[in-house]
């Protein structure tokens, strides 16, 4: 019973997170010694310069990467003792993710991207799905077009669209607002929060926009690969 | 991921086109393999029937013992067809006292099996096809009989001690090329007479033949069924005439390289647009494993996918290579008509598992890169793929070319020098092409005129670009290696058989004649000047072992249609010089002064015999023992129509000994009648005509020259493909640069211009590897494989480099025309 509370509580929890690569010049040191617990339904931002390690660090949260030392939990599993099958489970039963560079697939129209991962878990409605996604992120009538006949802001609703089709835990977004101009980074912000609010989903967000950051119930701070307290 | 939702991703895919290179490429492998392979396939049976003429039959069962009733009983039971003959010499006598040597064919109802009996009705008049044989009570006989024993059609001539009436004059019968030398002029008989003659005793020599016809497997079930070695020989084509063998088997070899030499282009062609197609899915991969995708679902997606493009191809391809195979029937037979067998499943099977293997070998391991691309891809783009992969793939596509290869031909030698050129063309021709890409550096890397962006070009890509020279030159040295072989292969079959080669042998003639037949020959007929003595005489001791152990000790193969062959009668020769045509393999010929007793052997007769230089013969001649010493080996051209001796002894030994001598002659079809007025010059002499075995020969070879030209249109076909595989591949890379560049304001007939030159020096370095490769590889093979002569071949050097810069810059241009049009807004968010 207190292992499903503290699930239920805890959607993510990293200990003595390390991600070291080698370089020409030795080894590099890209996080060290993070420690860190998200809860469900929280919204947090991970702030810090480029090159500070949070790509990297989200990349392991979300299950895409290993760290080379430390444990990191999603949904109260260990994600370091799993292989990538495993992990890619994970990924389908919790996990969403919204993408600097919107990560649409060319070849597929934005409802067939959409319907994307439901296809995936072998849903039988994942057009109907689908469909109601692209109305909530106001695409209703854009459904056949291809990403390169949508503008950016279109074709990251589109994403966003998909990241929710995928019913996540933890949703996670990388930059969402980078490759867009203000205006319409500030409606797809407002967008990502309301269907958050909405399905109480735990938003884990990189950003280096104040003003996204400060719209998070907390922002962590990463500096040369160490959280700064 | 679910079959249907691999349906949908399979369908998007072919609906944007993505797939589509790769089903073309698979289906043109199994096209061309497939139409390869049937065209080879039923020439091969065409050929073999054709040749069949020369046993009169599929097959045959000979030996000096008469034929078991049990045999025939066999043969009648599978629904063989079967019929009797019976060779052997005897004396005939005409009414005017005259008599001659024959040799005497009995043949029974039916026969020939394969082939048409031609007889006429006029001595030396050109016969026509005969509806049956002769019947019983009958006789035909060789328009040279006529002369010599006096007589014409409708007298009566006595064979033992029957009396038969002459009914035909025998022109030809279709198996009589055979041994040319054990012939005397024919008479053909029923072999129901033959027991009235009484000519036939215990002890006679006779060859019994049961000549059978029937479906290949039915024979050799007949086959395993009778077992009839080593009394009987078993005996098709390929044994009883070697010549012809030799012809068929390189004909073969070239037709099977040909093929095999499209399925390494058709590989080239799959491994190159399943990796395009692999490589353009890593982001789409990465994406649906942040979806939660499993890289074990991802890999069975794709292999199910692939499966289903496999099963695609294999259907259309085989459709498309009997399309293909029929038309180029149809084309064929507008120019000669073809008649050709059903063909046999394995045309079929082998397209099918030929799209298999490409599909598994070439295209699985660019789809295995797929299985371990990183889901972080989606964050970070140049996280590629896990580099040992490569490995693999390259490991998989040599094992799958070996493979393929060994299956396809049944040759490991053909095979192993094949791809073993190929590799080292590989490794020391990209080394070639690094050095001949620096060589463009020099000219600058500022973008100004067309010629100068495309060196820049391919100097900034130059590892792709050294592997597209390598690709496109391997493309054009299989074809140019393909064009060097034919071009030998035909030289060597027409130089084989000149216009004048002797087609007649004169045999039997005695001393006094030598010198007014050698001036009636020179008169009237083609003749070289070379007259050769004969003797008859057989070996009875090697090494003072007696010739009967030292045959059943150590002979490789006892026995040929003549009976035990170390004892058997050979004729023997002498010469001071050796013949031309001969060659020594080991030992020396003699010197003009040596006196002692020396005698040179035929290489394979030696080695059947086990004897060589140095070791000493004792020969029985005429009842006299003479030894000699063996002096040398010679190796000579079985194929030359030349009067050819396993034996020929030194000068001073046989002198002494009565001789008869042997020459031939040239002498044109209109001026047949010739030989009327020799005959009756000389009655005595035996004239052997070959012309209409020649004639055959030179058929055959024509059929051949024609299958050999058609599979080289077909393999270019298949390395044209490769072409267009690789431009494609190489197409995104390529045009995202030229876009960039427009965008910056390039022209378009810059752009198109540098595109241009790019392809231009591509196919002109490609050319020049391909033309070393080529000629070092050809230069192996007609050494190795065909046992032809070595040769360097300069207009290449010329025409090489450039028809591969026309062939990839007119294949490039086509490639990449429509994406020049295109605004390159549309390329760079395309990509």
């Amino acid at each position: 019973m207190s292992e499903v509370v503290i699930r239920s509580v805890q959607a993510i929890r990293a200990k003595g997170l390390e991600k070291v690569v080698p370089t020409s010049e030795g080894q590099l040191a890209i996080l060290a010694g993070i420690d860190l617990e998200i809860n469900a339904g929280e919204s947090v931002a991970i702030v810090g310069a480029s090159g500070s390690g949070k790509t990297t660090l989200l990349g392991i949260l979300a299950g895409l990467d290993l760290p080379t030392g430390g444990s990191v939990a999603l949904a109260g599993q260990e994600l370091t003792t799993l292989d990538e099958e495993a992990r890619a489970r994970i990924r389908a039963e919790q996990v969403g993710f919204v993408f600097q560079s919107f990560q649409l697939l060319g070849s597929l129209t934005a409802l067939e991207n959409v319907m994307l991962p439901g296809e995936l878990r072998g849903d039988r409605g994942a057009e109907q799905d689908a469909r109601g996604y692209l109305e909530k992120v106001g695409l209703g009538a854009r459904t056949g077009h291809y990403p390169r006949q949508l503008s950016g802001g279109e074709q990251q609703r589109v994403a966003i669209a998909r990241a929710f089709a995928s019913r996540p835990n933890v949703l996670f977004a990388d930059e969402p607002t980078g490759n867009l101009d203000t205006a319409t980074g500030q409606r797809i912000i407002d967008l990502l929060f309301a269907l958050n609010a909405e399905t109480r989903t735990t938003l884990i967000l990189v950003t280096h926009d104040d003003r996204v950051a400060a719209r998070c119930q907390r922002v962590i701070e990463i500096e040369a690969g160490r959280l700064r307290v | 991921m679910s079959p249907r939702l691999i349906l949908r991703l399979a369908w998007r895919d072919w609906r944007s086109g993505e797939l589509g290179l790769l089903l073309v490429a698979l289906v043109v492998a199994i096209t061309s393999v497939t139409a390869v392979a049937l065209l080879v396939d039923r020439l091969q049976r065409a050929l073999l029937s054709e040749s069949a003429d020369f046993l009169a039959a599929d097959r045959y069962i000979g030996g000096s013992q008469p034929i078991p009733e049990a045999f025939r009983v066999a043969a009648t039971a599978r629904g063989i067809d079967h019929v009797d003959t019976l060779s052997f010499p005897s004396m005939v006598f005409a009414d005017g006292e005259r008599s001659q040597l024959v040799s005497i064919k009995a043949v029974g109802e039916g026969y020939p099996l394969r082939g048409r009996l031609i007889a006429a009705d006029e001595p030396f008049a050109p016969g026509r096809p005969a509806d049956g044989v002769p019947a019983e009570g009958e006789v035909w006989l060789d328009a040279r009989l006529f002369p010599a024993l006096g007589v014409a059609l409708g007298d009566e001539i006595e064979v033992g001690v029957a009396r038969f009436r002459i009914g035909r004059v025998l022109v030809s019968e279709p198996d009589r090329g055979g041994s040319m030398f054990d012939l005397g002029p024919r008479l053909l008989m029923r072999v129901e007479d033959v027991a009235r003659t009484e000519v036939v005793q215990p002890g006679s020599r006779i060859a019994y033949r049961l000549l059978l016809r029937g479906p290949d497997a039915t024979l050799e079930a007949l086959r395993a069924e009778l077992d009839p070695e080593p009394t009987w020989r078993w005996r098709g084509i390929r044994e009883s005439s070697p010549s012809i063998g030799a012809a068929l088997d390189r004909a073969e070899r070239f037709l099977l390289l040909g093929g095999l030499l499209g399925v390494l282009l058709a590989g080239v062609a799959v491994a190159l647009s399943a990796h395009r197609y692999a490589s353009r899915h890593y982001d789409h991969v990465a994406i649906l494993k942040t979806l939660g995708a499993t890289p074990g679902s991802i890999l069975r997606g794709f292999l199910m996918l692939l499966s289903l493009v496999g099963a695609v191809s294999v259907v259309l391809g085989l459709l498309a290579g009997t399309g293909a195979h029929l038309a180029m029937v149809a084309v064929l037979s507008t120019i000669v008509p073809v008649e050709l067998p059903m063909p046999s499943l394995r045309p079929f099977l082998l397209g099918a598992v030929t799209g298999f293997i490409c599909a598994v070998a070439f295209a699985v391991p660019p789809l295995l890169h797929l299985y371990r691309i990183s889901p972080m891809r989606v964050i970070r783009r140049d996280l590629g793929a896990a580099p040992a992969s490569q490995v693999l793939s390259y490991a998989a596509a040599a094992a799958g070319s070996l493979g393929l290869l060994v299956w396809y031909t049944g040759s490991l030698a053909l095979t192993l020098w094949t791809l073993a050129g190929s590799f080292v063309v590989l490794g020391v021709f990209g080394l070639l092409a690094l050095l001949l890409l620096r060589g463009g550096r020099l000219a600058g890397m500022q973008a100004g005129s067309g010629w100068r962006l495309a060196l820049a070009g391919l100097q900034r890509r130059r590892r792709e670009n050294v592997a597209q020279i390598l690709i496109f030159g391997l493309a054009i040295m299989l074809l140019l290696i393909l064009v060097l072989l034919r071009t030998a292969l035909l030289d060597q079959w027409r130089g084989q058989l000149p216009a004048d080669a002797p087609n007649h042998f004169v045999m039997n003639v005695v001393p006094e004649q030598v010198e007014p037949l050698s001036a009636l020959l020179a008169a009237e007929t083609t003749w070289r000047g070379e007259i050769f003595p004969m003797i008859r005489g057989r070996i009875v001791a090697a090494n003072g072992i007696d010739a009967r152990d030292w045959e059943r000790d150590r002979a490789v193969s006892a026995e040929d249609d003549d009976g035990p062959r170390m004892r058997s009668e050979r004729n023997l020769t002498w010469a001071a010089t050796m013949p031309a045509a001969n060659e020594i393999v080991r030992g020396a010929w003699w010197a003009p002064d040596d006196t002692r007793a020396l005698v040179s052997l035929e290489a394979d007769y030696a080695a059947n015999l086990a004897l060589d230089v140095g070791d000493r013969l004792r020969f029985d001649i005429a009842g006299q023992e003479v030894e000699a010493e063996i002096a040398n080996i010679r190796r000579l051209d079985w194929e030359s129509m030349q009067p050819n001796f396993f034996i020929i002894f030194s000068p001073g030994v046989l002198e002494d000994y009565p001789a008869t001598y042997l020459t031939s002659f040239h002498l044109a079809p209109e001026r047949k009648r010739f030989l009327n007025e020799l005959l009756s010059a000389f009655p005595t002499v035996t004239v052997i005509e070959v012309d209409a075995l020649i004639r055959q020969i030179q058929s055959i070879v024509a059929r051949v020259t024609q299958a050999i030209e058609l599979v080289l249109g077909l393999v270019l076909a298949a390395g044209c493909l490769v072409l267009v595989a690789s431009i494609q591949a190489s197409r995104d890379g390529r045009l995202q640069e030229h876009a960039l560049l427009r965008t910056l304001g390039g022209s378009r007939r810059l752009i198109a211009g540098a595109l241009a030159a790019e392809f231009a020096i591509l196919g002109l370095f490609a050319g020049i590897v391909a033309v070393v490769g080529a000629e070092l590889s050809a230069a192996v093979l007609t050494r190795q494989v065909f046992s032809l002569g070595v040769a360097l071949h300069p207009w290449l050097w010329l025409w090489g480099p450039l028809a591969g810069a026309l062939l990839v810059l007119v294949v490039g241009l086509a490639g990449t025309r429509r994406l020049v049009d295109t605004p390159p807004m549309l390329i760079l968010r395309g990509l």
